[in-house]
């Protein structure tokens, strides 16, 4: 009854990842992942350092095929490494009846501030929530402003791909 | 606090004359969710994305409300016309160098210094419109923007929209009946992720942080970019209110909690660079209903 499309997709100048829940009634949900323009903890710049927007559009279709793996409660889709201002990353989604159930980062550098960030403590609300707004049904994003060209990489720019 | 602009004046000024706007090109998709679908029919949408301001304004509107679309958008290009910094013949560039008076340029800019000094003295300073020394209103201006795009909705008879500028969203209305807006806010130190989602009718969601532009916001009691919180999340009715808000939060760093929590009207969520989050009490207030 469900289509579930996953495109991981890695650029040279970022991320883009798409992940796309179709039912057969036509309702969706998404959730992307942001390469961010910026770094997150040096001081002293103004201007954003967003990628080209064109280099990026095409990237959710392209790059390397999902591995995906069975298991006891779900299956794991493991995307390409990628590279994120927190260092090279590689994003794995379990999935269960076309739903996210567990994302997990399963790789990155142990070098550097920033890519401690996204390893280390979970916040309390994310799990829960994040099951909630992937498996259905977000009709918008907040999140620290992108720049025009940084807007291709944002979730929002997601969600407006997905129902565009 | 009057920034929300003039409901009753919903017409682009004439000053839009020479701007650049392009007709969008619309998109529609039935929103053919369960609720709908209950209906008999499914809720058309309009989805839209127009570059403006150095970013992206995306619309969620009713299919119904698309002949108002290309008006809302032209107001949005006359607001970068006449509100950038980056660009030199702005009125507030202009202003800014002191070639023009206040009683010279668009009447607009007046309210927003107003709204401006209002904001500064709720936020004891954190907020400001001479952010390094620079007389630069664009904290204030892209909230300012979002809400009186959504009024000019509302004034041309529409309930049941949303306008996202650049991660600050006004939700006004139901996107579908017996349906509350559902806005998701990007977790600012894992991509891929979602840190929360609120829900509400009229509900505004603004978010600052360093995700996307890196350390951008500049405390004005140090002059040195605000880094103790990864991001801030304010949320209200208003987004004039929460954008302006979310920027002064940010600047201030943790001190915000206690600050946003005898705000009225507006919750806080607060992320620090280490992943330790913070709610004001009445946040529970916009837990999504499931």
């Amino acid at each position: 009854m469900r289509r579930v499309v996953l495109a991981l997709g890695g650029t040279i100048a970022g991320l883009v990842m798409l992940l796309s829940f179709r039912t057969h009634m036509g309702s969706t949900a998404v959730a992307g992942v942001t390469g961010s323009g910026g770094t997150a903890t040096s001081g002293g710049t103004s201007a954003g350092t967003g990628s080209p927007a064109g280099s990026a559009a095409g990237a959710a279709a392209a790059a390397a095929a999902p591995v995906s793996a069975g298991s006891g409660t779900g299956t794991a889709v493991t995307g390409s490494v990628i590279n994120t201002p927190y260092g090279p990353t590689q994003v794995q989604v379990t999935l269960s009846a076309a739903k996210i159930v567990k994302v997990t980062v399963l790789q990155h550098t142990n070098d550097g501030v920033n890519s401690q960030m996204i390893d280390g403590r979970a916040l309390p609300l994310l799990n829960n929530e994040t099951l909630t707004a992937q498996s259905a049904k977000i009709n918008a994003v907040s999140g620290a402003s992108y720049t025009s060209a940084g807007y291709i990489k944002s979730l929002q720019s997601a969600l407006d791909r997905a129902r565009g | 606090m009057t920034a929300a602009g003039r409901p009753g004046s919903p017409v682009p000024r004439a000053g839009v004359t020479g701007v650049s706007v392009t007709t969008p090109h619309v998109t529609t998709t039935g929103a053919a969710s369960p609720a709908a679908i209950g209906l008999g029919r499914p809720a058309m949408r309009l989805h839209h994305a127009e570059h403006v301001m150095g970013t992206v304004f995306s619309f969620d509107i009713p299919v119904a409300a698309g002949p108002v679309l290309p008006e809302v958008v032209s107001w949005l290009h006359w607001v970068d016309a006449t509100f950038s910094t980056y660009r030199a013949g702005s009125d507030v560039s202009r202003f800014g160098r002191g070639e023009l008076t206040l009683a010279q340029c668009a009447p607009e800019l007046a309210e927003v210094i107003g709204a401006c000094a209002v904001i500064r003295d709720l936020s004891d300073g954190y907020f400001t419109d001479w952010p390094a020394g620079r007389f630069d209103p664009s904290g204030f201006v892209k909230g300012w923007a979002i809400e009186r795009a959504a009024i000019m909705l509302n004034a041309a008879g529409f309930t049941g929209h949303s306008v996202n500028g650049a991660g600050d969203v006004q939700c006004t209305g139901e996107p579908e009946p017996g349906q509350p807006w559902r806005i998701g806010i990007a977790h600012p130190l894992r991509p891929a992720t979602l840190a929360a989602v609120v829900a509400g009718r009229d509900v505004a969601v603004a978010t600052s942080g360093t995700a996307e532009r890196g350390a951008h916001i500049i405390n004005p009691r140090t002059g040195r970019p605000a880094t103790e919180l990864a991001s801030v999340t304010v949320v209200g009715r208003r987004i004039t209110m929460a954008d302006a808000c979310a920027t002064a939060a940010f600047a201030m760093g943790p001190a915000a909690r206690e600050w946003v929590e005898h705000l009225d009207g507006y919750e806080a969520l607060g992320i620090a660079p280490d992943g330790s989050a913070w709610l004001t009490s009445g946040f529970s207030a916009y837990a999504p209903p499931d």
